[in-house]
């Protein structure tokens, strides 16, 4: 397919050509996701003259087909004789940019940034910045919509005298008295700010931008307000404190709840912007009134950025000021805003230091855990590792090894599973000794848990802790106890046991495998249970894969048990016992 | 043909919820139709073994069930049919579970729901999807015909008796069942169309079904069936239940429904039923799989049907 023209190759061309124009839209459609190899083959001239008028007379075909072309479109420079001559592709992307499909427009949109992004400044010059002018002037607002997306890939680009005809076009269409096309203008601000230079930023665009957030339409008006952070990040100090500080205080007391939910976000860009003084002084008092705002989805964005807020402020600002709605934001009617706050209310914790911490965040953080929708305490257990740095192991004992030992028996299984995920790194922070009185018999006891992922991830729990407190110590505290369930009544529960013990062998000293463990697996090749017994051959098969085995003791136990395996009456035992005797032949060989 | 490197690989990508070439469908129909050829009308099937009811294309809320229950080839699964329709993902759904049953015949076993039938599956999607997915309905033909195949119930260690609807006028023993030919689109009525489309209903004897095919049936009729045939009772889904499980008739039956949040809507949870070495009886209820375990696909639209 890659190869490139020659006579030889003509002829599937020309059926790719003529598919192009076939009736059926699924050939069209894959005849112009094809098309890059059609110019390949046609040569930079032929694709130029020939190819390219021709897509773009294809303007009224389906959405679909148009959509494929509008993408295929945006790699095609390379195609019609590099930059030189890439503005030719630009002919057929400004039809696509003026379709009624919104899809279509906002992909050619798309590829005609990334032709520009090769063009050289002539071209700019001379094809380009007209191509934003007729579509800014477009009779149809859908063509307008198009030009708002194109000005900072441009920008970049043009030089002086064009960047000025640029910003005096942008302007135009911020007034436009389509909303739409004022909407499209307000997404793309924030954008164009960051590829203007400064001066222009804060004299041509922040009056636009003072405008637009102050727009009738509230859909604009949240829009625009996602421009706060670019003109933080652009403007300078003095300019954020006259002009942007002022309409941040308007935006983030909006009566369109959609338009504030926009705003905690701009927030935190604000925070990185300016001296610390100011955000305690000007920007927590409009956060605070977010977290407290009288719409939940509001609350809901907000308390999701609390930590985030919150990383340069003073830990007596946070206590003074957070914390006080962190605890009421805990207590929240909407679950939602629950759920927010507990995935993000321990990252508050090194920045309050420990006294604080056990002080304002505990609290919170038990009440959080306690939730009786499961996904606020998944939230928090989630970000266990996070309290564990902070507070240290004996305040940990005493108010959430509570918490934790209830939720160990959570009747969700996934708060469980996120309990068991943390519980090695609690083992580390608890002690062995600790760590057997308060959650040792709770771990054995997940390796009979109901759900199938709990064992299993019991299972690897178990190594961990194992590992954590070295081979001795398993070999007193888990091996016997996990030998002596061997023998449950259910088949699901001594395969994880099997499990179990081939995820220990690898820790615990050759001796107590040969001794005590591997006997036990052989055992249970004797199981009246066919499942049991392949889980028998690919235990085996791994503890020989990961060298725990003498070769002694392959030879002698593990071969003879595979072989007997092998003439099982049972199909998938034959075929697990047949797979695990050829791992062990090669160990064995090699 | 192909080889179980082949059945492993699909296996795997179909756990991705990615469907299979086209003529990889038909290569493990005919596969899977070697294979079910053997199987009886009554299928065989030893303890222990997980019982489940409807899945109805719901492909993550399956994955959410192996989670529960444990992956196929380590526990034993007994599926009662109803695998296709309704939910967005049919054909990795049918497709997943008749490449496990190519791979490990002996662990898992299939039977017939009555949405494995190219009549209904015309109505509530499954051909739909194929055409959608595939561009043309062979999917949907290579998938129908493996039907005609699959089993019409199983009975474990012969106590336990297990069916996709319920019991028919025309059926006292099992032995009658195994009379059927059974390799033929549903039919309107009859043994074969009761099998799959009854209901137990708290009334005696017989009585007319409001679905427009099969019966409803009462505790007697059950407990004589069971008496029978020693029969300790018959699981069978083909009802949604919200709690996931409802015993009935002095435990003399029961109905399993595996697809939580049944229709992405009904607000049920599922349950799956163990049953051990001895026949104990352990359920399991699950819900429906979080968002986040599921494709960025499940948001698309309402399909008409639903509507």
């Amino acid at each position: 397919m890659a190869s490139p023209a020659g006579d030889g190759n003509l002829y599937p061309i020309a059926i790719l050509i003529d598919e192009l124009k076939n009736e059926d839209v699924a050939v069209r459609l894959n005849s112009i996701k094809r098309v890059t190899t059609i110019a390949r083959a046609l040569g930079e001239e032929r694709t130029r003259k020939e190819l390219i008028p021709f897509l773009n007379d294809c303007g009224d075909d389906e959405d679909e087909v148009l959509l494929a072309m509008a993408e295929e479109l945006g790699d095609f420079v390379q195609y019609v004789g590099g930059p030189a001559h890439g503005h030719e592709v630009l002919v057929p992307l400004e039809t696509l940019a003026t379709v009624e499909e919104t899809v279509v427009r906002d992909r050619a949109v798309e590829s005609l940034c990334k032709v520009v992004a090769e063009l050289p400044e002539a071209s700019v010059t001379d094809y380009f910045s007209p191509l934003i002018k007729r579509l800014s002037a477009g009779e149809w607002f859908t063509a307008r919509v198009s030009a708002c997306g194109l000005f900072a890939a441009a920008y970049a680009k043009a030089k002086v005298q064009v960047k000025s005809e640029l910003r005096s076009t942008f302007e135009q269409l911020c007034h436009d008295e389509t909303p739409m096309v004022r909407r499209a203008a307000a997404q793309n601000m924030g954008k164009f700010v960051e590829s203007v230079e400064t001066a222009y930023a804060s004299s041509d665009l922040f009056p636009l931008f003072n405008r637009l957030v102050a727009d009738d339409q509230d859909s604009v008006r949240l829009l625009a307000v996602e421009a706060c952070g670019p003109f933080a990040r652009q403007l300078s100090e003095d300019d954020i404190m006259q002009m942007l500080l002022p309409v941040v205080k308007r935006v983030a007391q909006d009566k369109s709840w959609r338009v504030r939910y926009n705003v905690a976000d701009q927030l935190c860009q604000l925070v990185k912007a300016l001296p610390v003084e100011v955000t305690r002084v000007e920007l927590v008092p409009l956060f605070v009134s977010l977290l407290n705002d009288s719409e939940a989805e509001v609350r809901v964005a907000a308390s999701g950025k609390v930590s985030q807020f919150s990383k340069k402020l003073e830990s007596a600002t946070i206590g003074k000021h957070i914390i006080p709605c962190m605890k009421e934001l805990a207590q929240d009617s909407s679950q939602y805003v629950r759920a927010s706050l507990a995935s993000v209310v321990m990252e508050i914790a090194p920045l309050l230091g420990k006294q604080g911490t056990i002080e304002h965040l505990v609290p919170t953080f038990l009440t959080l855990l306690k939730d009786i929708y499961p996904e606020v305490r998944l939230n928090v257990i989630s970000k266990l590792d996070q309290v564990n740095q902070v507070i240290g192991i004996d305040l940990l004992a005493q108010s959430l090894l509570p918490a934790i030992e209830e939720l160990s028996e959570d009747k969700h299984w996934r708060v469980r599973l996120a309990i068991i995920q943390h519980i090695p790194l609690l083992a580390g922070q608890l002690g062995a000794d600790f760590f057997q009185d308060k959650l040792g018999t709770q771990c054995l006891k997940w390796l009979e848990d109901q759900v199938a992922s709990i064992r299993e991830a019991a299972t690897t729990t178990l190594m961990k802790i194992a590992q954590e407190f070295g081979p001795d110590w398993a070999r007193d505290n888990l091996v016997p106890r996990v030998l002596d369930m061997v023998q449950s009544r259910h088949y699901l529960y001594r395969m994880t046991i099997l499990t179990a013990i081939a995820q220990l062998a690898v820790v615990v000293s050759a001796d107590v495998v040969h001794s005590t463990m591997l006997p036990a697996v052989i055992d249970c090749a004797k199981d009246r249970v066919p499942n049991v017994k392949f889980s028998v051959a690919r235990q085996l098969e791994r503890l020989v894969q990961e060298s725990v085995i003498d070769r002694a003791a392959v030879t002698s136990v593990v071969k003879p048990c595979l072989q007997e395996l092998c003439e099982d009456s049972d199909v998938d035992v034959r075929f697990f016992a047949g797979q695990a005797l050829v791992a062990v032949e090669a160990t064995l060989a090699g | 043909m192909a080889g179980l490197s082949d059945l492993d690989r699909w296996i795997e990508q179909l756990k991705r919820c990615e469907p299979l070439q086209e003529s990889e469908v038909k290569v493990l129909c005919q596969h899977a139709q070697d294979l079910l050829v053997e199987e009886g009308n009554v299928q065989r099937v030893d303890s222990p073994v997980t019982i489940c009811g409807d899945i109805h294309g719901q492909f993550y809320d399956l994955m959410e069930l192996f989670k529960v229950g444990g992956d196929c080839p380590q526990t034993n699964y007994l599926f009662l049919g109803d695998f296709v329709d309704r939910g967005f993902y049919s054909v990795e759904t049918f497709l997943l579970l008749l490449a496990l049953k190519v791979r490990y015949p002996d662990r898992i076993t299939l039977i017939r729901g009555n949405h494995e039938s190219r009549q209904i599956t015309q109505v509530y999607g499954f051909y739909d999807e194929c055409l959608r997915k595939f561009g043309s309905v062979n999917v949907w033909r290579y998938c129908t015909d493996i039907f005609d195949y699959l089993s019409l119930a199983a009975v474990i260690d012969n106590k336990v008796f297990c069916v996709h609807g319920g019991l028919s006028p025309a059926i006292n023993t099992l032995d009658q069942i195994r009379t059927i030919d059974r390799k033929q689109e549903v039919p309107h009525d009859g043994a074969m169309c009761d099998l799959l489309w009854s209901d137990p209903e708290e009334i005696d004897g017989w009585g007319l079904s409001p679905r427009g095919a099969g019966y409803l049936f009462g505790g007697d009729i059950c407990s004589q069936f069971n008496q029978a045939n020693k029969i300790d009772f018959i699981a069978r889904a083909h009802q949604l239940v919200m709690d996931g499980y409802k015993c009935m008739f002095n435990n003399g039956l029961v109905t399993v429904w595996s697809a939580p949040n049944y229709c992405y809507r009904c607000g049920n949870v599922a349950a799956i039923l163990e049953l051990d070495e001895s026949l104990t009886k352990s359920f399991k209820v699950f819900e429906a799989a979080p968002q986040e375990a599921r494709g960025v696909q499940a948001k698309r639209p309402v399909p008409d049907y639903f509507l």
